[in-house]
């Protein structure tokens, strides 16, 4: 490759060295799982925490700590990383830095699947659970690609506005099993805005080896996801079988958004923004990207799991709410600046 | 012929545009003068698309004044401009089921108000325009079903019916083949010298616009480089200076007009 | 001016919209006869005409009735936003969702039930405000979507992220509301959210009739003036079309419409989408025809949505928006891969 191409995808945008980047994400990440543990409803000192985590002694702190934060601490970095590199792949078949799992309806085709999957079929296992959410995605994603690309060439707006449909498609029949439920209003409410609280610790260690399969996929695809950033024709002549490409990356996408919309419920805009983020960090290149990616949105999914316990405090926020609106104004200012 | 000097159809003074901080014109200066064809001509990015929508006011100028008929474009009503100043855009598009009849009717579209719709002058001028561009029989056609010449001759005709003294034609031939880049520039020829309107041409290729032209433009950098008749502007030097091609022009022995047989590019004749 | 001038289509369009108009006649009726019971026909028209049994022209006039006029307003006021929508973008899958319009309205309902309920959750002043609420959370964010897009409010896609972004904020800030509120209001919201029509009485579909006039009138006597729309935008502004303000302006015209709709009858966007294609394939490209054959559309598709709901899922209540929006999709995605030669 001639040294154009090779400073331009590989130049880290940052002074910083690659190796220093993945450190501090990495201390990013540890911090926020241990600010998950201190804070909430009371704050423990790190001595309780300490004690919670290796010496178990019965107290309400330890209890609380290891009992319901800890899931919590766990679950929010794997759906944040899962969620962020479905964001990267996403936008790089959209071939748009506006798509994301979610505007695109794969959260919205997840949710359907897990609620169909539970009022109609009864399925109540977490695998059973996750197998749905990942079907939902997977047919998402196949209906927006497809339509989209059906009439003539993945325009942006034409993915950005099919996407935008079948989420309110998606929405739209959650909501008729919302209404038929109302019982279970309030729970589904709540976790239909995605949500780390009240998780089983099972979830996590369930999700956690599906997710890591998907990103060590996700990472084999690299090079030809870079590939797959020039136009059609470019991409194909530098030998990419483009058929097979996309059709892995959309089973990627689908395993990382099913397993992390089961564990969690639709969590949105990470997707949307953690790109852009591990963009301006270290670059295009997807070698880079995708663990930078994994890394921003594990921390940007904790800290929100964080202030969602203040934000209206004594009460819970779903996790969902802080991300959409921190995404949605990010998304805002990078719009407005043209950055979009 | 009277002996006061005439003044300009469209008189652009110091014209400065600019997209955020790159000035895309600067201080160009050019008359246009009634009843004659000028031709912009210039390299990539020169700047002369620019211009054409600049007069059309289509970007709003940053600094100085386009004058039309000694008015201040600036301060006319779009409904007016639009029935004075005709354009046909680079890239048209139209729906592919749109009729051409519905097509051309647009073109009446400055002339028509909330309280009268449809009255005879716009029916008339309609048929003149359909007539005049030959397009009679295909008005009921769907304009996906017409070939690219007579797409071409179906735009012009909408534009004709906007009953115009100034016709602006960004770049009219480039997606057409030979046959129908001839047609179409006599047919603007025809226009300005049977019809009597000022045209303003912007074109690509140098020799056409040597061909048509009676007032011939360089632009370069967004400025006026030179402005004058065609055998005046069409010297090796002046190319060379302004398209940064060394070239040799003969006379072209059937239209009697410069022609520019292209021979090298400057910059590498200079390595 | 000739008649041989008129195409085809445009000679049926009186024909056609006279078809539709009867359809949603006949639908209407139906919709009025249908419920726990069965009213026939014969005895709808007699309660309009004065007469009829007092049971049954208290049903009809006290229930069904509103209900059905309250979908045919409320469709057609979104049906004619969606066309405006659809023609100032120049992207037929633009619908009045795009502009965060309905998730403004909500969060205006969620927090109008919300804030204004006291102790006992029961509301300190009448329900009858709510369409207000609607109407000015409506309002809200289409002023923020325009006020933070700027200059670029002219580019329909980024249009149409402001509006993502400003309905996602919405939603956020509904969901948190709706969380700590009580119960109640949730479940009156969430019905409210996914386009409830059952819960109208006459006083607001007054309200919506009054709001209603003016904005069609407007809409009817710009008609003409949309007809460039169809070109780029070049050629567009060559005309004489003065594309930034004019498109403003119709955006203004389209979410005052899509408010004065939700406010009423919750959010059934997706009427907005669908009913100007309708219009559009059945009397051509005519504005003035094509709004007015949106507006029945749109009437048609809620009405009839609205009667699915009760014929199928009685006594549950399923909002009527979710039903146009299940049944509409598979359509809409079906236009979607036909080619679409001239969208941007």
């Amino acid at each position: 490759m001639t040294a154009v191409t090779a400073t331009s995808i590989e130049r880290s945008a940052t002074a910083l060295p690659l190796w220093a980047i993945y450190v501090v994400l990495t201390v990013l990440v540890g911090v926020a799982m241990l600010m998950s543990l201190v804070f909430g409803y009371r704050i423990y000192s790190l001595n309780d925490v300490a004690t919670a985590l290796f010496a178990s002694d019965g107290s309400e702190a330890s209890t609380v700590v290891a009992g319901l934060r800890l899931p919590r601490a766990v679950l929010a970095p794997i759906v944040g990383a899962a969620l962020g590199v479905a964001g990267v792949l996403v936008q790089t078949l959209a071939r748009n830095r506006i798509a994301s799992p979610d505007t695109l309806g794969l959260n919205a085709g997840a949710s359907v699947s897990v609620v169909v999957a539970s009022a109609v079929f009864g399925v109540s296992t977490l695998a059973g659970l996750s197998l749905a959410a990942a079907l939902g995605a997977l047919c998402a994603s196949l209906l927006v690609f497809g339509i989209a690309a059906g009439a003539g060439g993945l325009s942006p707006i034409r993915i950005v506005l099919v996407g935008v449909t079948i989420a309110g498609l998606g929405n739209a029949i959650v909501y008729v099993f919302l209404s038929i439920n109302e019982a279970q209003l309030q729970q589904l409410l709540f976790w239909l805005a995605g949500a780390f609280v009240d998780r089983p610790m099972e979830l996590a260690v369930n999700g956690a080896p599906i997710v890591a399969v998907g990103f060590v996929l996700a990472l084999l695809l690299s090079r030809a996801l870079d590939a797959l950033q020039a136009d059609e024709s470019t991409a194909a002549s530098l030998g990419v079988p483009l058929f097979l490409i996309r059709g892995a990356s959309f089973v990627v996408v689908s395993m990382l958004t099913g397993a992390a919309v089961s564990m969690a419920g639709p969590v949105n805009f990470i997707g949307l923004v953690v790109p852009h983020a591990a963009r301006r960090l270290v670059g295009l290149s997807h070698r880079r990207l995708i663990p930078a990616a994994a890394l921003i949105g594990a921390s940007f999914a904790t800290f929100a799991d964080v202030v969602a316990r203040f934000v209206i405090y004594p009460v819970e926020a779903p996790v969902g709410a802080i991300t959409g609106v921190v995404g949605a104004l990010v998304l805002l200012v990078l719009l407005m600046r043209r950055a979009a | 012929m009277t002996d006061e000097p005439i003044s300009p159809r469209i008189d652009v003074r110091e014209l400065t545009l600019a997209y955020g901080a790159v000035k895309v014109l600067d201080t160009l200066t050019l008359p246009v003068e009634r009843g004659k064809i000028t031709v912009l001509a210039g390299p990539n990015g020169c700047g002369k698309s620019t211009l054409l929508r600049a007069i059309r006011r289509l970007h709003a100028a940053n600094g100085g004044q386009i004058l039309l008929d000694e008015m201040d474009i600036s301060r006319l009503k779009s409904r007016d401009l639009a029935r004075r100043i005709g354009l046909l855009a680079q890239s048209p598009s139209a729906p592919e089921d749109m009729t051409v009849e519905e097509l051309v009717r647009l073109g009446r579209y400055p002339y028509q108000s909330m309280l009268q719709p449809w009255s005879r002058d716009d029916a008339r001028a309609v048929e003149a325009a359909l007539a005049g561009t030959g397009v009679v029989h295909l008005r009921g056609r769907n304009l996906g079903s017409l070939s690219g010449g007579q797409l071409q001759r179906a735009w012009i005709a909408m534009v004709l019916a906007q009953e115009t003294d100034v016709i602006c034609f960004d770049e009219p031939i480039n997606h057409l083949d030979m046959a129908h880049q001839i047609e179409c520039l006599e047919f603007v020829r025809a226009l300005n010298v049977e019809h009597g309107r000022t045209v303003v041409l912007v074109l690509h290729d140098l020799n056409l616009a040597a061909r048509y032209a009676d007032k011939l433009v360089f632009v370069k950098a967004g400025a006026v480089v030179a402005s004058g008749s065609p055998s005046e502007l069409m010297t090796e030097t002046l190319i060379e200076a302004v398209f940064g091609v060394q070239s040799m022009v003969i006379t072209d022995p059937v239209h009697q007009r410069p022609l520019c047989i292209p021979i090298r590019n400057a910059a590498q004749a200079a390595e | 001016m000739s008649a041989l001038t008129m195409t085809a289509t445009t000679m049926r369009a009186p024909a056609m919209i006279g078809l539709i108009a009867a359809a949603l006649v006949l639908l209407a009726l139906a919709g009025v006869g249908f419920g726990s019971t069965w009213i026939p026909l014969q005895d709808v028209v007699g309660v309009f005409l004065g007469g009829g049994e007092r049971t049954q022209s208290l049903i009809v006039l006290q229930f069904r009735l509103p209900r059905v006029v309250a979908a045919a307003l409320g469709g057609g006021a979104i049906a004619v936003a969606g066309y405006l929508l659809q023609k100032v973008t120049r992207n037929s899958l633009a619908s009045p969702d795009i502009l965060g319009v309905v998730d403004g309205a909500a969060l205006g309902v969620v927090i109008f039930l919300a804030g204004l309920s006291d102790e006992s959750n029961a509301l300190t002043t009448s329900i009858a405000y709510q369409p207000l609420a609607a109407g000015i959370g409506a309002a809200t964010a289409t002023a923020l979507v325009f006020l933070l897009s700027g200059r670029q409010a002219s580019s329909a896609i980024r249009l149409l992220l402001f509006g993502i972004a400003v309905a996602a904020v919405a939603k956020a800030l509904t969901l948190v509301l709706m969380l700590i509120g009580p119960i109640y209001r949730t479940a009156q919201a969430t019905r409210w959210i996914a386009g409830a029509v059952n819960e109208v009485n006459w006083s607001e579909i007054q309200v919506t009739a009054i709001a209603l006039l003016p904005a069609m009138l407007l809409v009817l006597l710009v008609a003409r003036k949309l007809a460039p729309t169809d070109l780029d935008e070049t050629s567009a502004r060559g005309v004489g079309l003065e594309l930034p303000i004019f498109r403003i302006g119709i955006f203004i015209l389209a979410a005052a419409l899509t408010a004065i709709a939700v406010a009423f009858v919750g959010a059934i966007g997706f009427v907005g989408l669908m009913a100007p294609h309708l219009a559009r394939m059945t009397v051509g490209r005519n504005a003035t025809a094509a709004i007015i054959a949106s507006f029945l559309f749109g009437a048609l598709m809620l009405i009839g949505a609205d009667l699915v709901v009760r014929v199928l899922f009685a006594p549950l209540e399923v909002p009527a928006g979710t039903v146009t929006a299940i049944i509409g999709t598979p359509y809409f995605l079906f236009l979607l891969m036909r080619k679409q030669s001239h969208d941007g």
